[in-house]
């Protein structure tokens, strides 16, 4: 059964393990300012990282991870929803339409994806009214880290609701229509039968949202307005003409190992409880 | 009843949710296609005030594009295939037997993820350069298998989550081998999640810019990549085209399989159908 | 239609294109004289197109920057002491980190004769005074607003502070135009690039102000930002001025005291360890002769530094007579520029980007 492990295995030591490895040679080195990363023979440092203990990069890291989480957990009131009347409520026909308008939003574009929310939603948007009947002013900041949240959850809905597709397959409609004949309401029968024997998938879906969102890129530089910014914006800017690679090497290993260790910790919810036989 | 008003208010409530997220999720997609169509040579305010077609024969016309998207396809196919096949067979060895760091292995493939795909490239740039591959076909298919595993591992588990593992042990005991009992029982069931993790494969690989960027050479660029290049202080609207005209096809093949096919059994109803 | 029949051609079709994938799409052999020029996309490479149209003689392979110049420096670094481009365009941001990395052919008069009709001064050196790059244009970074949209008629650094310009600002980010906009602030409290207190001061003023709408990251951004009418009043370069300038009336303060205007040039780098290096050199000598540096003037929007070719009308802005150079444009000395960019970009996000 291991040996099905083999080819993933070798895949992620080729294309990930080894070039992070590099990464963090590159992060230890000393850079300076003029040359394009450091120098072949450049001496060894900690500069690099030491330069991010302080509270604006805390905060940035802070701020990307909770926007993040936000909008992942959001994805997941909408997309659980969502698949379950997928596979259990709807006709084919109905049914396909809905996986098909999943698929093609996850085809669309992520610029072009940004950009029309920007239109739909931004300042300048046919939002506009709206948002001054209601008295916010889209210039704001909160207004902005909201835009970005949504930017974000355009594209966690459909990749969870296609994750969970599979999950809510497995769960036996029977032990709900059980419930309900024993007296539960739907809502109580779903939240005591159909939650828990999802878990373990929506846990999964759970961090392919959230690590998603860490790594963003074009949806905050474009809706975060250059104001709200992640840490993948942090990087791009060391990795453009400033040509700082060491730091921008250092952000990315403290950002994998963080993530890694948050991944770890939010996977321990999946472990399923041992059920008496 | 409270018990039936509790009913009642829950399902008024998920419709609601449903509803609007709905219709958050079609506005974008509505507005994308006014921007293919839009006659002004900048990115404005809507509604745009005059329609056209130019965005659209622009992207025929540039042989960048053609040559950018057949090479993007290409990828996309082969990505999807490998992720797929390499994601399913790591998902069903780690939802096996628990063993001494499974959890880090699981962390370890959504990894690629969390990383910023800015830094995967040029992480990959530099290791393949080093190792002195130069071709640009097969660096951008590192960058795009490595990118797209973490999807189809997650999908293939997320469809293995819950299934009721007696089924294969009373197959067992019935007299199946333990190959028998994969083939006519898991495999089935995790179709979803096999076909789910092939179609966020082939979406990623398409889209991607950020890591190609790093590892395109002058003869081999994607699809994306010469979209966004073409692109140098002013917003070229081409890309809404593109973009509108790959929703089309996704459209029209999804018509074609359900036809072909039966969409419904491509994606797989797992074990309970209704 | 058996439902059997057509998914097996489905799997047999993609099974094939799989093998085959690699085989169709490897690198072609290039032709004896194909030139691989790294060049920005838009304007830029369409006035090259041309110019290489024109000289009938080789066929041009066109690179195109992702973003700014700096995009293509790691790709250099990774694959050398390979290199893929035998030209690479450039300016000043791009071209001294590779100058120091010692990428560039030395050139001079007697390899591109054109080069003595262009002033020497300006003319990118290492720091043995070897000449590194052949200048070709010169653009501006300076303050500008709409003229339709704007709420204030900016005259002045004073006016950027105004309350009527709430969120009316499109900014700069830290890797766009060397962060020269801060030095403009410097200047204007009584600084300069060697002592920036008073732009760091000046710029949390702005930040807090609530004045500025948007960070542009890229040049694209500060365009879409404009013309979308989402902020009216900026400091840019000159491309993202003449795209907003195509369909909306601007107003360039590049003859406006206090504000103060640099100027940039863009410039060819010949790179080392290339096959090709007569034919670059001769493409080049071309490119930079007096017709076709007024040809790339006019198409790419820079104004043309041939002392022999003439400078379009649409970029009369940028053609200063000796006082009002010394009066509007300030030249920063870029090794400090230059070296200090690492820090200034960090001082930035600590400083600056949690107040905005």
């Amino acid at each position: 059964m291991l040996l099905a492990l083999l080819p993933a295995l070798l895949i992620m030591a080729a294309a990930f393990l080894l070039p992070m490895a590099g990464l963090a040679v590159e992060s230890f080195r000393l850079f300076v300012p003029g040359r394009v990363g450091a120098a072949a023979d450049a001496p060894f440092t900690l500069a690099n990282y030491g330069d991010l203990l302080n509270r604006p990069f805390v905060g940035l890291f802070g701020e990307t991870l909770r926007i993040s989480i936000l909008a992942t957990l959001a994805g997941m009131l909408i997309a659980y929803p969502l698949a379950w009347h997928i596979v259990r409520r709807w006709s084919r026909r109905v049914r396909t339409l809905a996986i098909g308008l999943m698929v093609m939003l996850l085809l669309l574009s992520m610029l072009v994806r940004t950009y029309a929310i920007e239109l739909t939603f931004g300042s300048v948007s046919i939002f506009r009214p709206t948002l001054k009947l209601l008295g916010i002013s889209p210039n704001s900041g909160w207004y902005i880290e909201c835009l970005v949240g949504a930017g974000l959850l355009h594209y966690i809905v459909p990749v969870a609701t296609l994750t969970l597709l599979g999950t809510v397959q497995n769960v036996d409609p029977r032990l709900v229509e059980a419930a309900q004949s024993l007296g539960a309401p739907a809502w109580r029968a779903h939240l005591t039968v159909t939650l828990p024997l999802s878990r373990a998938g929506l846990v999964g879906a759970f961090l392919i949202g959230l690590t998603f969102s860490i790594s963003a890129f074009v949806i905050p530089m474009v809706l975060g307005k250059g104001r709200v910014l992640f840490l993948s914006n942090s990087i791009f800017n060391r990795f453009s003409e400033l040509a700082d690679y060491p730091s921008g090497a250092a952000i990315s290993i403290v950002m994998l190992v963080v993530s890694l260790l948050l991944v770890v910790a939010v996977s321990r919810l999946a472990a399923p409880r041992r059920r008496p036989a | 009843m409270s018990a039936r008003l509790g009913d009642e208010i829950s399902r008024v409530v998920v419709w609601a949710v449903m509803l609007l997220a709905l219709l958050f999720l079609l506005v974008p997609l509505l507005v994308t296609t006014l921007m293919a169509f839009d006659a002004r040579s900048y990115l404005g305010a809507l509604p745009p005030p005059a329609l056209s077609f130019r965005w659209f024969v622009n992207c025929f016309r540039q042989d960048a594009l053609v040559t950018g998207l057949r090479i993007s396809l290409a990828l996309g196919v082969l990505a999807a295939a490998i992720s797929s096949v390499a994601g399913a067979g790591a998902a069903i060895a780690l939802d096996g037997a628990k063993f001494p760091g499974r959890g880090l292995l699981l962390a370890l493939f959504v990894s690629p993820l969390v990383v910023p795909a800015v830094v995967t490239g040029f992480a990959l740039l530099l290791a393949l350069s080093q190792a002195g591959i130069l071709n640009g076909f097969v660096r951008l298919l590192f960058g795009h298998v490595i990118i797209t595993l973490p999807y189809t591992v997650r999908a293939t588990l997320a469809s293995l989550a819950g299934r009721d593992k007696r089924l294969v042990e009373a197959a067992l005991v019935l007299g199946a081998t333990e190959a028998q009992a994969f083939r006519s029982i898991t495999l089935p069931l995790i179709r979803t999640g096999i076909v789910t993790g092939a179609i966020f494969a082939f979406a990623v690989s398409l889209d991607d810019v950020a890591v190609s960027t790093f590892l395109t050479d002058p003869t081999t660029y994607t699809l994306p990549v010469a979209l966004v290049s073409a692109m140098r202080a002013s917003f070229d609207l081409t890309i809404a085209a593109a973009a509108v005209l790959l929703m089309l096809v996704t459209a029209l093949l999804i018509f074609v399989l359900d036809r072909a096919v039966g969409f419904d059994r491509l994606i797989g109803q797992g074990m309970f159908r209704t | 239609m058996t439902p059997n029949l057509s998914r097996r051609r489905l799997l047999t079709a993609t099974g094939l294109l799989a093998l085959a994938g690699p085989a169709l799409f490897a690198r072609r052999a290039a032709a004896a004289t194909t030139l691989t020029a790294a060049e920005w996309g838009g304007d830029v490479v369409e006035a090259m197109k041309q110019i290489a149209a024109a000289q009938q003689n080789e066929a041009m392979n066109w690179v195109l920057f992702q973003g700014g110049a700096g995009s293509i420096l790691p790709k250099i670094k990774a694959a050398w002491p390979t290199v893929d481009y035998d030209y690479v365009a450039g300016w000043e941001g791009s071209l001294n980190s590779m100058i120091a990395e010692d990428w560039l052919e030395t050139i001079s008069v007697a390899d591109i004769p054109n080069l003595a009709d262009i002033p020497a001064a300006l003319v990118l050196k290492n720091a043995k005074g070897e000449w590194k790059a052949v200048p070709r244009a010169v653009g501006g970074m300076y303050f500008g607003y709409r003229t339709d949209t704007a709420p204030l008629k900016v005259t002045s650094i004073d006016d950027l502070y105004s309350p009527k310009l709430k969120g009316a600002i499109c900014w700069p980010g830290p890797t766009q135009s060397m962060m020269l906009q801060i030095v403009a602030l410097a200047i204007h409290g009584g600084g300069d690039e060697s002592n920036m207190e008073p732009g760091w001061k000046l710029m949390k003023d702005l930040a807090k102000s609530g004045n500025i709408g948007r960070i542009a990251v890229t040049d694209v951004d500060f365009t879409n930002s404009f013309t979308s009418g989402e902020t009216s009043v900026g400091f840019f370069a000159e491309p993202s001025w003449a795209a907003v300038a195509k369909n909306f009336p601007i107003t360039r303060l590049t003859k406006q005291a206090g504000m103060s205007t640099f100027l940039y040039q863009s410039a060819f780098a010949i790179m080392k360890n290339r096959p090709n290096k007569a034919a670059t050199l001769d493409f080049v000598n071309f490119a930079i002769s007096p017709a076709m540096n007024t040809l790339y003037g006019k198409v790419a929007g820079e104004a043309p530094l041939n002392a022999k070719a003439t400078t379009p009308d649409a970029l009369k802005h940028l053609s200063y007579t000796s006082d009002e150079l010394a009066k509007y444009v300030h030249v920063p000395d870029y090794k400090v520029v230059l070296t200090s960019q690492d820090a200034w970009a960090k001082r930035w996000e600590s400083d600056i980007a949690p107040l905005l």
